[in-house]
């Protein structure tokens, strides 16, 4: 190039530079051939990321678990000695026994407010050179799965349904930056607005100043208009501090989501809500405090034991 | 870079777009984990001339774009990567010390993921684009420059190896 094609060189940059700022524009102006584009690799991609989920499961969580290996080493050793004839057939139904736990337990929340919903497996996490947070499930438009339908999982309020393709579909976490859900605190009914915050916590602005909210109050969707992007009553997270500075003009707190958002397994879409709103009944029953028991001790002299 | 060349680039690195969306995608890597294309891409254009540099930044940015996560808009990342690869083989071209050493190739790649990253980032905010909060945005910075420096000595011989195949005895490693 530099022996004499340097012009040449030169010339082939700017025309790719020139391609790249072209396909930007017609993206921002909302060109549709684009998003076919898009849709129809994400078509393609599709049956590849079904089956390295499968390929990759055994190993999907080792890298987080070797993070918390100094918590867990004393129980991973016990467990070792225990369950050492059992380890291969345990290996092969964990994954199976979350997945329906997870199932069981999205299908129960749904059931109680009347939510016609669809379950899905998570497929595939967003790479994080990308710097938003999102997930893709196994489901798309054949399955009924229109974008802005609530996503919900056991614990709560997963995110929302961002892109639809024919068999899967693209799903924004509660957890990205530019998530927003108007929702109320459950008992009082004041409401505010949650935003995404990159993490599992979540910050929350009260729309009225004059309200008072505490540490541990539960948050609920207020829902949208004809139930999308958000379906009313599904749980959101849980307050767990207050920004109580004086002359701010209103009330912010910072919620622990609901959801795991590490370990997303199945979850489900709302494809129609129920009639009428179910309020508060999908609030969190508590967790019942664990009787810690009592054991005494009472020492005995033993009889071989004597002094000389 | 000859039609033969660009075809057999452009397969490779729709082998390594459907990898790494299939499989590394799914691994969750502690610290954001890695793109394979990026790191890729960037190997190739330490061990190119710099117009082979820029044709492989703009393959392998548009199949990044092409990807369901991508936050950006169409065409973002080819852009970044088409500047990233170009002056990353710009920065080795005609100096083959440089080229020939693997750690000094090893740290230019890294190095160079984690400014495109930074690239990305600007002009992402320029174009709208939600990029989260300074911390997090620092954290997967971090993560990725690290996750860089531990996977670019693995696929380095591969593709170095690779680059000696198709354009050959260009550059030894």
């Amino acid at each position: 190039m530099r022996y004499g094609g340097e012009g040449r060189a030169r010339l082939l940059l700017i025309i790719l530079i020139v391609t790249s700022l072209f396909l930007i524009t017609l993206d921002l102006r909302g060109v549709k051939i684009l998003d076919g584009v898009r849709s129809g690799t994400q078509n393609v991609l599709a049956p590849f990321q079904k089956a390295g989920t499968t390929v990759v499961s055994p190993f999907r969580n080792f890298f987080g678990d070797v993070t918390h290996l100094g918590r867990t080493r004393n129980q991973i050793e016990k467990l070792k000695a225990e369950n050492a004839k059992l380890r291969s057939k345990l290996l092969q139904r964990k994954n199976a026994d979350g997945e329906l736990l997870q199932l069981k337990s999205v299908l129960d929340l749904s059931g109680r407010a009347n939510y016609k919903v669809i379950a899905a497996r998570v497929i595939s996490q967003g790479s994080s050179t990308s710097f938003s947070q999102t997930v893709t499930i196994d489901i798309g438009t054949s399955s009924g799965v229109r974008p802005n339908m609530t996503v919900l999982s056991g614990e709560g309020l997963v995110g929302v349904v961002k892109e639809s393709y024919a068999h899967s579909a693209l799903i924004m976490l509660a957890t990205d930056p530019d998530f927003k859900v108007g929702v109320r605190i459950a008992g009082s009914q004041q409401i505010g607005i949650l935003s995404g915050g990159g993490s599992k916590r979540a910050s929350l602005q009260l729309l009225d100043n004059q309200s008072i909210v505490k540490v541990g109050d539960i948050l609920l969707a207020r829902g949208s208009t004809h139930n999308r992007p958000f379906v009313p009553g599904v749980p959101v997270g849980v307050i767990s501090a207050v920004d109580s500075s004086a002359g701010s003009i209103a009330q912010s707190a910072t919620v622990m989501l609901y959801p795991n958002f590490s370990a997303l397994g199945i979850v489900s879409v709302v494809l129609s809500a129920g009639k009428n709103n179910p309020g508060d009944a999908l609030v969190p029953a508590a967790s019942a405090p664990s009787p810690v028991p009592t054991v005494t001790v009472y020492a005995t002299p033993s009889p071989t034991a004597s002094t000389k | 870079m000859l039609l033969r060349q660009f075809s057999i680039s452009t397969l490779i690195f729709l082998l390594i777009f459907f990898i790494q969306e299939s499989l590394i995608n799914q691994l969750r890597l502690p610290g954001g984990g890695f793109s394979l294309p990026l790191l890729i891409a960037l190997t190739w254009a330490a061990l190119s001339t710099p117009t082979v540099g820029a044709l492989t930044g703009f393959i392998s940015g548009f199949f990044m774009d092409l990807s369901q996560s991508s936050s950006g808009a169409m065409g973002h990342w080819t852009l970044i990567m088409i500047l990233a690869c170009y002056a990353v083989a710009y920065l080795g071209f005609g100096n083959d010390n440089a080229r020939g050493n693997p750690v000094t190739n090893i740290f230019l790649v890294s190095s160079a993921s984690v400014v495109t990253l930074v690239l990305f980032v600007i002009t992402g905010l320029l174009l709208g684009v939600p990029v989260g909060g300074f911390t997090r945005v620092l954290l997967t910075l971090l993560g990725n420059g690290i996750w860089a420096l531990l996977v670019t000595p693995l696929i380095l011989p591969i593709i170095t190896r690779l680059h000696s195949v198709l354009f050959g005895n260009q550059a030894h490693i």
